[in-house]
Formats: C-alpha cells, sequence, structure tokens
C-alpha cells in the first residue's frame, strides 16, 4: 500500500525538477564558467534560448588534425550578417593553417589576435556577459578546448533610416530626426557637438529586457550634482523592461502627482544639442526616438527650437502668442459659462443680446452645451489620432458635420459656443509641446466645472491653485517656474522674450555650471562699418 | 520652522501684496477726506518706522522669528502667554481679512450665494499654499505681482483714454487742517496696512541674505504706500469726494466707470481679480504667521498637519467673528484699530526693542571691556 508521506515527497521532487526546467533565465547557472567542450557550450546555448530559430550557430573546423572545432554563433536580424560573413566566418575558414604552422600558440589567442578583424573584441568568462553580447547583436566565437568566448561587435541590422521627424516640425532648421537605434542617435548628436567633453553613460536598465539607456551631457557645462543626481536615479531603477523613454520618465521624475510634465522630450537631434549646451542632460533610451531633456522649466514648453534660428523680435512675438494660446485653450470654454451664467452684466449689451437670442432655443444650461461640445471633440480627436490613416478625412467631414452645422440647426447647441469650442481646439492644437498641450485639455474641465460653480470667483482660483501647483513643481531641483518666479534676472533672456543672439551672454544660470556660464566673447553685436548714411566722408572718396 | 530659503526681491514682492492686500479694495483714510492720500502717505512713513522696529529686534536675533525672541526678551513664561497672544492676534486677522473678503464679494458679485461657500473656498486655496510652504508662496507673488501691475497699468491707461480725471476734485488742499490728517494717520492708516508687516518678522530668518532685508522692506512699503496714495486719489479724483467717502469699495466704482467705445465697460473682472490675490496673499501671511507661531510655541514637529485644522478655525472665525458686515465693521473700527493694532503692532514692539538694547547693551559693555582688558594684558 503505497503511504501518502511518500507519494507526497515524490511530488515534491517532480515539481523542483519541473521548475528547474521551466525557468531559463536562472541567475546561478549563467554566473557559471563557460564549460570547455564545445558541443557543451553549443547544447546550453540552445538550451538557455529554447531553440530559437533566430539563434544561428556555424560551426567550422579551426584544425582538422587535431581536430579543434570552432562555432560561430549570432542572432540573425539584429547583428550585421555581411561583416559576420566576410571578416568572421570567411577569415577563420581561410587562415586555418595559422594554427598548424605555429601549434604551440593557444588556438583562442590566435584566433582573436590574428584572424577576426573587427572592431570591438571582448572575452567573456562567464554565460551571463556571453548572453548579454549575443542578444545585443554580438557575434560569438566558441573554440573547442577552451573555456572562455569571444564576442565581436557586428551589431546592426533592418533599421528605420533617419527622417524628418514627425512632431516639433519647423519651417527653418534640420530635417533629421532621432531613430529607434541609440547608437544613431547618439551620433547625430555628436556631429553637432564634435567635442571630447560630450559624454555618454551607458547603462543596461530592465532585468528582461536589458535596455541600453544612455545619459549624455557635456563635462564641463552640466552642472556635476545635477549629472549625479540623474545618474543614481537611474541606478534605482529595478523594473523589468524599459519600451520607451516615458517609462524611465515617470520612474525619476521629482514629483508624479501632477499632470505637467517635468521632462522634455523631443525627437529633433539639434534640441537636444542646444539643450547640452544650455547645461541640461539628455537621456536616451534604445528602441525610441524620443530623448529625454532634464531638468526641465516650464517656460521651454513654450519656446520652439525654430525661435533660435529666426529673428529674436519674431521669435518673441510668437512666444506671448503661444502664452495667450495656452491660457485660451485652458480657460475659454470656461470664461464663456461664467460670463453667460454668471456675469451677464460684464458682457456689453450688443454681444450678450446677440448671445442671448441664439441660446434662445438651446435647451441646455451654458455648462452642459459646453461640456457637450468638449467632449465630442475630445472623441473625434482621439479618433482622428488612432484611426488608420485612410480614414482620417472621413473623420474630419462627420466631425466638420456634426460638431459644426447639424448641431447648431437642430438647436443643441448655439453658433457662439461652436466658436468657443473651435478656437480652444486651434489654441490647443498651436500649443507648441504636445505634453502640455495634453495638460491643458485636462484642466480646462476642471476649469468648467468651478466656472460653472462659482463664475469668475473659480475661475480666478483655479489660476491661483494652478499657479501654486505649478510653482511648486521642481525638476531635479531646478524651481520649474524659473527664471520667472524665482526671478532669475540673468535668465530673462531667453524665457518670454528671446533677446537678441550676441544679448545671450550666459546660459541658465540655475541649470549649467557655475564656473562656466559665459558662452560668447564680448562685443558680439554686429557693428559693421557703415557705407551709406550718416557717416563721416572720406576726401579721398570725393577725389575718385 | 520649515526649511525654506526666500529671496529679497521675494521678500519685497510679499510685503508689496501684503500691504496692498485689502487696502487697495477699501475706502481707507477716506476720514481724511480729500487728503486721504497724503494720510496713507504719512501712515507709510509711520510704517517704514514701525518696519525699523521690527528689522532692528530681528538684528538682534537673526536666527529666530518674533515668538521666540519673545522668549528671551520678556522670560518664559511671559513670554509664552506673549506668543500666544500673537498667535490670537495673527488669527484673527487672518479670519478679519477673510470675512471682508467674503462680504465684499457678496455685496457686488454673489448676492444669492452664502457667505461659508465663498470663504471655505478660498480657505481651502489658502490651505493648499501654506501646505507647500514659505518658497512657494513668494514664487507664486511674485507671478501675481506681474499680473497685478499688468492689470492696474491697463486700468490706469484706460481710465486716462476714457477721460474720467478731474483733478479738481482733489482741491482744496488740507482743507480741515493738519489735524484731521494727524487723526487719521494716528487711528488708521499707521496700522491698516503699514503696521500690519509685522507678520513679516516671522518669515525674516528665511532670507538668503539677511543685509537685504531692510532695502527690500523699505522699498516694498515705500512703492505699496505710493500705490495706495495713487489709488485713493485717483478713487477722489474720478468719482468725486461724495460719492468716493459713501461708496464701499470705491476702486471698484472708479473701474466700473471706465467706457471706452462702448465696448471696454464694466471691467469688474479686474476688480475681482485684483482683489482676489490681494486678498489671498494677506490672509496667507497671515495665516503662514499663526501657523508658525503655532509650532514653534508647542513645538509642533510637522508642521503640515497643523494647516488643516488652522484653516478651519480660521474659517469658522471668520464667519462667526461678527452677526452682519457692519457689526463686523464696527468691531474693525473700535476693537482692532483702537485696542488690538496698537498694541500689537506699536506698544510691544517698541517695549522689545528697549529691553533687547538693554540686555545688549550690557552684554557689549562686558564684551568691550574684556576686549579693552585683552588689548591692555596684550600691551602690557
Amino acid at each position: 500500500m503505497p503511504s501518502f508521506f511518500k507519494l507526497s515527497q515524490r511530488k515534491k521532487l517532480r515539481s523542483k525538477v519541473k521548475k528547474q526546467k521551466e525557468d531559463p533565465m536562472k541567475v546561478d547557472e549563467l554566473t557559471e564558467p563557460i564549460y570547455p567542450l564545445l558541443e557543451d557550450q553549443l547544447s546550453f546555448i540552445k538550451r538557455k534560448t529554447g531553440n530559437s530559430a533566430d539563434v544561428v550557430v556555424r560551426k567550422a573546423s579551426f584544425d582538422e588534425k587535431l581536430g579543434i572545432k570552432t562555432a560561430v554563433v549570432y542572432v540573425e536580424g539584429i547583428s550585421n550578417s555581411q561583416s559576420i560573413n566576410e571578416f568572421l566566418i570567411q577569415s577563420i575558414i581561410m587562415n586555418r593553417e595559422l594554427h598548424r604552422k605555429s601549434p604551440e600558440k593557444d588556438p583562442f589567442d590566435i584566433l582573436k589576435e590574428e584572424i577576426v578583424a573587427l572592431g570591438d573584441v571582448k572575452i567573456h568568462l562567464d554565460w551571463d556577459g556571453v548572453f548579454q553580447s549575443l542578444m545585443s547583436g554580438e557575434t560569438i566565437v566558441l573554440v573547442d578546448g577552451c573555456s572562455k568566448a569571444l564576442s565581436a561587435s557586428t551589431r546592426g541590422g533592418e533599421q528605420r533610416s533617419i527622417e524628418e521627424p514627425g512632431s516639433q516640425v519647423t519651417v527653418r532648421g534640420p530635417r533629421d530626426g532621432f531613430t529607434e537605434s541609440i547608437g544613431t542617435n547618439i551620433s547625430l548628436v555628436r556631429r553637432r557637438i564634435q567635442n571630447p567633453n560630450l559624454w555618454v553613460e551607458t547603462m543596461k536598465i530592465g532585468t528582461v529586457t536589458k535596455t541600453d539607456v544612455s545619459l549624455v551631457y557635456i563635462k564641463g557645462i552640466a552642472k556635476e550634482d545635477i549629472v549625479n543626481e540623474v545618474r543614481s536615479r537611474l541606478k534605482r531603477i529595478e523594473i523589468d523592461s524599459i519600451l520607451e523613454s516615458g517609462y524611465i520618465e515617470q520612474l525619476i521624475e521629482d514629483e508624479s502627482f501632477t499632470t505637467f510634465p517635468t521632462f522634455y522630450y523631443t525627437e529633433r537631434p539639434d534640441i537636444v544639442a542646444g539643450n547640452l549646451l544650455e547645461g541640461r542632460v539628455s537621456i536616451m533610451v534604445n528602441g525610441t526616438p524620443f530623448a529625454l531633456i532634464a531638468p526641465t522649466v516650464f517656460i521651454q514648453f513654450f519656446q520652439s527650437v525654430e525661435d533660435y534660428y529666426s529673428r529674436a523680435y519674431l521669435a518673441t512675438s510668437l512666444r506671448f502668442l503661444r502664452i495667450l494660446i495656452f491660457f485660451i485653450s485652458i480657460i475659454a470654454p470656461a470664461s464663456y459659462i461664467a460670463g453667460t451664467t454668471f456675469h451677464q452684466e460684464m458682457i456689453p449689451t450688443q454681444l450678450l443680446i446677440a448671445i442671448a437670442a441664439q441660446r434662445e432655443t438651446v435647451p441646455f444650461p451654458a455648462f452642459v452645451e459646453a461640456l457637450i461640445m468638449e467632449v465630442a471633440f475630445e472623441i473625434l480627436r482621439e479618433a482622428g489620432v488612432r484611426m488608420p490613416r485612410a480614414v482620417g478625412s472621413a473623420i474630419s467631414i462627420v466631425g466638420a458635420l456634426v460638431i459644426g452645422q447639424a448641431a447648431v440647426q437642430a438647436g443643441i447647441v448655439s453658433p457662439a459656443m461652436v466658436i468657443i469650442v473651435a478656437i480652444t481646439a486651434i489654441a490647443n492644437f498651436a500649443t507648441p509641446s504636445f505634453a502640455v498641450a495634453i495638460s491643458a485639455r485636462i484642466i480646462r474641465f476642471l476649469f468648467m466645472v468651478v466656472a460653472a460653480t462659482f463664475g469668475f470667483y473659480g475661475i480666478i482660483l483655479g489660476i491661483l491653485v494652478l499657479a501654486i501647483h505649478l510653482t511648486s513643481l521642481r525638476s531635479f531641483g531646478v524651481p520649474y517656474f524659473a527664471p520667472l518666479a524665482p526671478l532669475v534676472p540673468s535668465g530673462l533672456g531667453d524665457s518670454v522674450v528671446r533677446t537678441p543672439m550676441w544679448a545671450l551672454k550666459k546660459r541658465p544660470s540655475l541649470i549649467a555650471n557655475k564656473q562656466n556660464q559665459t558662452r560668447m566673447g564680448k562685443n558680439q553685436h554686429p557693428r559693421p562699418n557703415k557705407s551709406r548714411g550718416m557717416v563721416p566722408r572720406h576726401p579721398q572718396e570725393d577725389q575718385e | 520652522m520649515e526649511k525654506a530659503k526666500i529671496g529679497a526681491y521675494q521678500l519685497f514682492v510679499l510685503i508689496l501684496l501684503f500691504e496692498l492686500g485689502s487696502a487697495v479694495l477699501v475706502p481707507i483714510a477716506i476720514e481724511a477726506k480729500r487728503d486721504a492720500w497724503l494720510a496713507i502717505l504719512l501712515g507709510m512713513v509711520g510704517g517704514i518706522l514701525l518696519f525699523f522696529v521690527y528689522y532692528r529686534l530681528y538684528r538682534f536675533y537673526p536666527k529666530l522669528v518674533l515668538t521666540e525672541y519673545i522668549e528671551k526678551l520678556v522670560g518664559k513664561i511671559l513670554g509664552k502667554i506673549l506668543s500666544f497672544c500673537y498667535i490670537l492676534f495673527f488669527a484673527y486677522s487672518a479670519a478679519r481679512v477673510l470675512r471682508d473678503f467674503g462680504e465684499m464679494l457678496l455685496t457686488y458679485a454673489y448676492v444669492n450665494t452664502p457667505l461659508f461657500i465663498v470663504n471655505t473656498l478660498l480657505i481651502l486655496v489658502i490651505i493648499y499654499a501654506i501646505q507647500k510652504g514659505i518658497e512657494v508662496l513668494a514664487r507664486t507673488g511674485e507671478l501675481f505681482f506681474i499680473l497685478l501691475y499688468l492689470l492696474a497699468i491697463t486700468g490706469f491707461l484706460l481710465l486716462i483714454f476714457s477721460g474720467l480725471f478731474d483733478l479738481k476734485q482733489l482741491k482744496p488742499f488740507l482743507e480741515d487742517g493738519w489735524g484731521l490728517v494727524l487723526k487719521v494717520v494716528a487711528s488708521q492708516t499707521l496700522y491698516v496696512p503699514f503696521g500690519e508687516a509685522i507678520v513679516f518678522a516671522m518669515i525674516f530668518p528665511y532670507l538668503k541674505d539677511s543685509k537685504k532685508i531692510k532695502i527690500a522692506g523699505v522699498c516694498g512699503i515705500l512703492l505699496s504706500g505710493i500705490n495706495l496714495a495713487l489709488v485713493m486719489a485717483i478713487n477722489i479724483s474720478v468719482l468725486g469726494i461724495d460719492l468716493a467717502s459713501r461708496s464701499q469699495f470705491p476702486l471698484l466704482s472708479t473701474v466700473q466707470s471706465i467706457q471706452i467705445a462702448e465696448f471696454l465697460e464694466r471691467l469688474d473682472v479686474f476688480f475681482m481679480v485684483s482683489m482676489v490675490i490681494g486678498i489671498f496673499f494677506k490672509v496667507s501671511l497671515y495665516f503662514y504667521a499663526a501657523v508658525s507661531a503655532t509650532t514653534i510655541l508647542f513645538k509642533i514637529k510637522e508642521p503640515s498637519k497643523l494647516v488643516y485644522p488652522m484653516g478651519l478655525a480660521i474659517l469658522f472665525m471668520s464667519i462667526t467673528i461678527a452677526n452682519s458686515y457692519s457689526e463686523h465693521i464696527k468691531e474693525g473700527l473700535i476693537v482692532t484699530t483702537r485696542f488690538l493694532h496698537p498694541f500689537f503692532l506699536v506698544v510691544i514692539p517698541v517695549i522689545l526693542l528697549g529691553i533687547a538694547y538693554f540686555k545688549n547693551w550690557g552684554r557689549k559693555r562686558k564684551s568691550q571691556n574684556g576686549a579693552k582688558n585683552a588689548s591692555m594684558s596684550q600691551k602690557g
């Protein structure tokens, strides 16, 4: 009679065995040294990768007499197969006799020093390093009888080529944008800042994905404490995966209870370069074209990179326009509600009569009317963003009909409300930063609620709360509303206004390194000799 | 005390907003009739002198706030009692200003809204701000300082364009002689708003650069005094003395009289914005002083936890201190300006300063003697 005790014991044993089989990423196995026999090595790799089809193993005999074999292992698709074929496999096959000529040498050293014709070569003693290299696109060379492995940098494979970025389009300015490859992205920045002080610190984050994350800054311009703070926050991250820079942003930001971004993100290398030169640091993540920039101040979201390429007066007036736009997109529907519900006496009589006449047939209070329209618009926009491109035009036609004419003709909303919603929507689109535009969208609804309950008093209180909230934020210790609050006089030249280039003598003092704040020489104001006008005339010129 | 640092410019802005606060809205010094502006300016001079008293006290104890050095100066028991009185004074002042605000808003815009709701909303915002600390309050101040002056300049230009000025309304100068003006100064403008700067004695130690306190404070009081005098003069010259003295909110009446091209009229929003901003900072600073003094007196470890109950207390106080607006005003004129203000803003600080001089005089002499002896012995 089988005893109950025995049975349970057997079950335990079985489950233990199962567990070992199921968990291929078991750590202690990976830290083991590499086995000496090639067959063992290859079977281990195959077992670990679950016989995946894209892991290619190419065996070749190295010294037929002694029976030394080598194997080349790489992952298809993320490695450059042309260089593997030319500089590894071909080279190994062609140079077989090298070991025969000098058999006293270690075949591994011969391979490393004389055969592998590739740049970055590393030797691994344990499996952990082997797999990391293999999975990042490098090629592993194994030799029979040697308990070490060689990895050669053959990263490559298909990538999106450099294209014009879809967001942050400019009329004037460079046309290249980041891609999904971190190497390309760093090279785009380095091409702009050809200086050894541009430092790139790369680390792997994500216990499963092992994503390359680079911290980029200019040594000597970036503040040391900020760089250290960013680095330590990055090191703190323990997560299984990093699929986009947004993951990192949300894990290292100063304040998460806010709709406002405390990081600037961009897919334009010129913006990254400009910000690095102001002393900021950039965080780039492999697999996404969006680089993060920190520390960020609020006014940055109202600046476009084109401001620096175009004339200062134009840039300044555009910045004023953008701030106005931000306010419109937040409080336009709210003030309509407040005006028509609570403060009719403040609206000029003619206008009031016009609005009242329009609203005569509308069955809803102004708040409901506004809410209907705003929600309808948000639905349309969300549809426009997510729909396949081909259907996009259909959406816009339906939207124009629904939001515009039909709603008015049906007497559900007043034409004035349509105008308000349209202005708000356009203002929202015109906000240069998408991140701020999104938070304005959310805040707008809150403002509508307070306006419907308390009129302008509610709106003013809302603005107060917004201001308190914004000034209480910090991005890596830098006050979010600098240089306006706290006022930093030297930073005002590039805030709401942009002074001409020759007047932007200093880097932002809260962000850049204290010792290195001057960014241009003296007398940069262009003063060419005048040839005409009220200039003293030379007597010689007269004679001619 | 929280861990914070503010700059001299921020102090300047806070003082300015605090002084303008409610004073710019109500008819201050209107008892001096056409010479209200003069009474304000003279009050400002007195206010600056009072500010020097507070500043001098601070210089004796540059790391301590008012309620801390009171204990050092008059002894532990009496000091604690006085500190407690100051807490009550700050809280009561905050409640008074809040009540003023609520009544103002009810009279002219929200006739049917209960006072409780209006006050609750503002105190919630203030609680939020105070929880964030003095740094955030100062930064918010910087932003709204700009907004307030933009509004003021626009309003001023609009007044000029609508051609409402009549400077003759300000004449005759000194109709009732200096007596009336000085009486108004002594009974009103010296304390409200200028003497109220005593709340900044609770904030001075936060300054990054303590040497700039003097200049920031004097500039703040000076600018606010000039602005208040200007506003009052404008009110009288636009409305005329009769209307101005009868109006509850002369600034509102002035703003409402703007009329340009039959489109820009009834710019009440201007008034409402400046009102909410001004009152917000005035209540906040009083509130902050009260919270800060309470944490020090009762040695509370987390000041932020005190903010909610204190806010609630101020809210209820603001509603229960008077049954009606007229009672509230009467209380303000009799109790506050005759007893509370002279006592808390002038008498106690001056006595404290006297004690401080006395104490430090003795100490200085000792140290001087010591130094002399040392040098003598060196020579010997």
